[in-house]
């Protein structure tokens, strides 16, 4: 299994990748992708929270409340005063950073459906409708921050599935399957896991943005015909533009 | 020692968070919104913008990359109300003239692009906001 390190640099690097990309294709602005980038690289440590005693789950959980007290505050900003809102982050920040962490290393098991595709996709719509829905961001550029979440996220299970090859002893670890997988099936409170997952996908792609320009921007001819044009010096004069 | 010191500076920042928030402005007197079945206060949304189509060329001459060579097709513009984002209290943030239009420009290589949606809000014949897409869920179309 790869250290905090190691997720973070190659979710950083793959983020990048991915975002310079999306910057160069004229899909999104400048602060867009810097954006794009620092939400790819978070959702490459977001797997790993529901390791007991990993950096992550410490990361993770102060982002969210972080996030959570923020929004709290946005949403009270007009009625309440500064010290009302500031007792209400303090209860806000510290029920999720410290209450609800509690709460939820009790309930997940490490490598449980937190290492799934479904959960990958789960965030990433999430993260598309906050977007969308509670900062009022356009459907495109919405669902391109949930790409990046849903990009990091995937990268961090492939690399624990290449850790879990042991190249030198030429033998596959106990840990190969358990990253990147769809389903998990072994026990009875697994299927169950499974199937709320799936169910949560569903109801989330519901309440989705609309998926046009995003298909349009990043899966079909034209997103290709972008992307080529960008991929190599277009006039055949490398470096003297 | 270093937790509590963590624990510290993590509260610190919340509440500079907080601080920069201005709080308890007097709340501007609540307009009637509309609502599904209710009438359709024309007055609210003031006449329907004149020469639109100019005023988003112009608009968009200095938005757009390769501007110059951007082919727009509009519609008709239609009555419509949008809210504020729902970390902002949701609250209908503006009221007046939705105009769709498609733009297409070249890439860089010149290849021309295939057209991208944009909705634009007007209010009082000025241009407020461009919107990329067609839908988006904070805006409630109201037709002409």
């Amino acid at each position: 299994m790869a250290n905090f390190n190691t997720h973070f640099v190659v979710a950083a690097s793959a983020s990048a990748v991915l975002s310079g990309t999306l910057l160069s294709m004229e899909i999104l602005e400048p602060t867009q992708a810097v954006m794009a980038f620092a939400l790819g690289t978070f959702g490459g440590l977001m797997p790993d929270i529901d390791s007991d005693h990993s950096k992550s789950i410490g990361v993770g959980f102060t982002v969210v409340s972080l996030l959570i007290t923020t929004l709290s505050v946005f949403v009270k900003s007009s009625t309440y005063s500064i010290v009302e809102m500031l007792l209400m982050a303090g209860v806000v920040f510290g029920t999720v950073r410290f209450g609800l962490i509690g709460v939820f290393r009790k309930i997940s098991k490490h490598r449980g459906m937190f290492h799934s595709i479904p959960v990958a996709l789960i965030w990433g719509v999430s993260t598309a409708i906050i977007m969308h829905l509670f900062f009022g961001l356009n459907a495109l550029v919405s669902w391109v921050y949930g790409v990046m979440i849903t990009w990091g996220y995937l990268v961090h299970l492939i690399l624990d599935e290449i850790y879990s090859v042991d190249l030198g002893n030429r033998r596959v670890k106990k840990s190969w399957g358990t990253a990147l997988k769809l389903v998990k099936l072994k026990t009875n409170t697994d299927k169950i896991q499974t199937a709320l997952v799936y169910l949560a996908l569903v109801l989330l792609m519901m309440k989705a943005p609309d998926t046009t320009m995003i298909q349009e921007a990043l899966f079909s001819p034209e997103a290709w015909a972008n992307f080529k044009d960008v991929l190599l010096p277009y006039d055949g004069r490398w470096f003297f533009h | 020692m270093y937790k509590s010191l963590k624990i510290i500076v993590t509260l610190t920042i919340t509440s500079l968070f907080v601080g920069c928030v201005p709080a308890g402005t007097p709340k501007p007197p609540v307009k009637k919104e509309p609502r599904l079945g209710t009438p359709i206060q024309r007055a609210d949304y003031s006449y329907p913008p004149r020469s639109y189509r100019q005023t988003i060329k112009n608009y968009f001459s200095s938005k757009l990359k390769r501007a110059e060579q951007a082919s727009y097709t509009f519609s008709a513009p239609q009555r419509a109300y949008k809210r504020k984002g729902l970390a902002y209290g949701g609250d209908i943030v503006w009221k007046g003239w939705l105009v769709d239009v498609s733009i297409a420009v070249p890439s860089r290589t010149g290849r021309m692009q295939q057209p991208k949606p944009h909705m634009v809000l007007f209010k009082n014949n000025v241009i407020v906001e461009d919107i990329l897409g067609s839908k988006h869920q904070l805006i409630t179309r109201l037709g002409q």
